[in-house]
This record gives C-alpha cells, sequence and structure tokens, in this order.
C-alpha cells in the first residue's frame, strides 16, 4: 500500500469509526465497514494497529511509541509505518477523528 | 403440446413447476420421493415453468427455455438438457429470492447434530466429496446452497439432488451403487453432468435444522492423502463472504452472524485425492468434535 497521509490528517487523534463492526482471532482482524458495506482482512502490523485503535483513541506519535514498544517492526521507520496504516484506514473510512 | 404442473418441496420451499417436458416430470418423480409432491394448487414460494423454444427452431433443434414468474433469465439450451435446466434453474430462483436466509454457495452435510459447511470453488471436488460423504453416514441438507438461519445460524436443509459432473458421476456410481442417478447429459456448459438423488435419511429428515460446527474448504487432487488443515479464522470470514451470494444484502447482521458461526467453527483446508480415504477423514473430525 502506497497511500501517504495528506500532513493534516497526521495530526490528528483517531479511533476506529462506531460503525465499524469487528472480530479478532489470533491477532487477524476482520472488520465490517458499515458505512461503506465492505468487508477487511488486516493482520500483522494492521491487524495490531486496528486492535489498538479499537481499544483507544490514539495520534501518531503515541501510536509510534505504542508500536516500537510493542511490535517488532520490520522497517527502520516506525513513523512511517503507522503514518502509512492509519492512511489506509482512513481511505478505507474506517476511523472517526477524535481530535 | 401438454403441460403439467408440479408442486415440488425444496427444504422450506415449495416450486410450482409447470413444465411441457414428460421426461423431466419423470426424473423429478425418480429424484424426489412422493412426499414431497405437494397437491396442485398448494402455496407455491416459486412460480417456474420450463417451456419449448420459440420459432422454427423449435422443430429442427428443440430447445427448453426456463421461466420465473414469466421472465426468462437463462438462453435457451437443447431439450435434452432440460432436466439440468430446471434444477440450475430452482438454485437461480431460491438464490434470487430467499433473503431470509443467509445463503452460502457451498454444501452442508450434517453428523451428530453438527454442520460441516463446504464452500464451493471450481475444482474443489466440493460436490464429489458431498456426494460421497452422505453415502458413509453424514446427512445431505444441501449441495449448492447452504441455507443458514440468521436468528440462530442454524442450517436449514433442502436435501436436493447432487449435481455431480464428468469423471464424478462414474466415481460415485462406483462409491455408491445403490444410489439412484439421472440419466447423464453430455454435452451441457459444465460437461457431462448427472443428478444424484438424496439418501432416504436427508429426505426424511429435511424439517432437521443444526449449527454449523465446521468450516471446511476442500480441494482434490489426485493421488493426495486426505488430510485437513487449519485455516485461519479471519481469512475463513473473508471466504466465507465472498461465498454468501446474498451476504452484502445483509449488512452489518449478516457479518455479525458469520461472526458468530466462525467463532464457534473449526476452519480446515481439506484436500483429497480417494473418496474412501475422505470419508474415513471426516468420521475422524466428528468423533473428535
Amino acid at each position: 500500500m502506497t497511500a501517504s497521509l495528506h500532513p493534516r490528517d497526521a495530526t490528528g487523534t483517531w479511533r476506529i469509526a462506531a460503525a465499524v463492526d469487528w472480530r479478532a482471532w489470533d491477532g487477524e482482524i476482520v472488520a465490517y465497514n458499515d458505512r461503506s458495506g465492505d468487508t477487511h482482512h488486516f493482520a500483522d502490523f494492521a491487524g495490531w494497529l486496528f486492535a489498538r485503535l479499537a481499544a483507544a483513541p490514539g495520534d501518531v506519535p503515541s501510536l509510534t511509541a505504542a508500536a516500537t514498544d510493542a511490535v517488532e517492526l520490520r522497517c527502520g521507520a516506525p513513523a512511517a509505518t503507522v503514518e502509512r496504516t492509519l492512511a489506509l484506514f482512513q481511505k478505507l473510512d474506517l476511523l472517526d477523528r477524535v481530535a | 403440446m401438454r403441460y403439467e404442473t408440479i408442486h415440488l418441496r425444496l427444504g422450506p420451499f415449495t416450486a410450482a413447476l409447470t413444465t411441457a417436458f414428460r421426461e423431466v416430470g419423470e426424473a423429478l418423480a425418480r429424484l424426489y420421493p412422493p412426499q414431497f409432491r405437494k397437491a396442485v394448487g398448494a402455496f407455491a414460494d416459486f412460480h417456474v415453468a420450463l417451456v419449448p423454444g420459440k420459432g422454427v427452431r423449435r422443430f429442427v433443434r428443440p430447445q427448453a427455455r426456463f421461466l420465473i414468474d414469466g421472465q426468462d433469465p437463462f438462453k435457451p439450451l437443447p431439450a435434452d438438457q432440460a432436466l439440468p435446466l430446471v434444477e440450475w434453474g430452482l438454485n437461480y430462483a431460491i438464490a434470487g429470492l430467499a433473503h431470509q436466509y443467509m445463503i452460502v454457495h457451498g454444501a452442508a452435510i450434517e453428523k451428530n447434530g453438527r454442520v460441516a459447511i463446504l464452500p464451493d470453488a471450481p475444482g474443489s471436488g466440493k460436490s464429489t466429496l458431498t456426494a460421497g460423504l452422505i453415502h458413509r453416514g453424514w446427512r445431505l441438507l444441501s449441495d449448492e446452497l447452504a441455507l443458514i438461519r440468521r436468528e440462530d445460524g442454524h442450517v436449514v436443509p433442502l436435501a436436493r439432488p447432487v449435481n455431480l459432473k464428468n469423471a464424478s458421476i462414474d466415481v460415485l456410481k462406483s462409491f455408491a451403487p445403490h444410489a439412484v442417478f439421472s440419466e447423464p447429459v453430455a454435452d451441457t456448459v459444465k460437461g457431462t453432468v448427472a443428478l444424484m438423488r438424496a439418501p432416504d435419511d436427508s429426505l426424511e429428515r429435511v424439517d432437521e435444522v443444526a449449527p454449523v460446527r465446521w468450516i471446511v474448504f476442500p480441494r482434490w487432487r489426485a493421488g493426495e492423502a486426505a488430510q485437513f488443515t487449519p485455516f485461519s479464522k479471519a481469512a475463513s470470514l473473508i471466504e466465507m463472504g465472498h461465498h454468501a451470494m446474498n451476504y452484502s444484502l445483509h449488512g452489518a447482521q449478516g457479518f455479525a452472524l458469520l461472526s458468530e458461526i466462525l467463532e464457534k467453527s473449526g476452519c480446515y483446508r481439506f484436500a483429497y485425492g480417494d473418496l474412501n480415504e475422505a470419508a474415513s477423514a471426516f468420521d475422524a473430525l466428528a468423533a473428535a468434535a
């Protein structure tokens, strides 16, 4: 996925939208978006970030810090990975802005 | 031309089939038990008809057309394909109209009160496997359309004939020599096809719903040993969504329903190359539940 965040979006605090129902099994997430009618499957880092945002809202710095502690990121730029994955979630209309 | 109207029970539905093809009526009488023939004039969920082709062609190369409520959703087929056309047309009618159920394109079989759903995929050997298992102690709920009740996720039986294709026909005739088959029909879009009547036990228990316990994605390959391989529940849910023909219509409730089923089910890929081995493997799966 090559989508990038708009700078304005990168500054917000986000959570999984109320319109999204989801289930987690073995670290994998399946999410149904009632706004789009689409169903998505997230594994690995995307699965972790989704579960994190479902548990509590987050912004890029806090999510990056949590990801660095909790997940072995294969790339060397955790902030970029968080931003890229958030951009994916935004593109799929899975997020609501909290602040 | 003389028309006959048959009121036929299809699981929870009744179809009123008007046919001008006498041989179709005779074949249906072999494939469905007498108690599935309802009185003429009974309430029908689907009104379908099998009528001759139009124009001069009907005298040169006779054709059959399938109508639903007077509409003609398919191209006409050669008249000798009238029976498979009826079965395909009835599938079309159920899949297009029975949205009170989540309809999964796949087979459903039951043992010890638990259902295995086998989603269909080209070349999976799903119908061959289903046909074999229902002659080794499993009950047929459906070969093509698994009807899932929305309120509790239980599967509602259809117990219609199993569609077999090409080499599978002879495989099953050898595997289940007492089974009842229609005459094979060659040169259909699916090759040579034949219908196998559901076993008596499956027909007699057509009102017994049962909960899903397993989701199994079969794959037939010559010489392959029968083996279950655990499959991710998340990936299974995505696959089930792809196979659920009216998933999008059910929206969030459909997702919740499939999720609940997946939560309670074991999910597997199943490779097999021999029906006897496959039956043993499925029996071991049922015994371990």
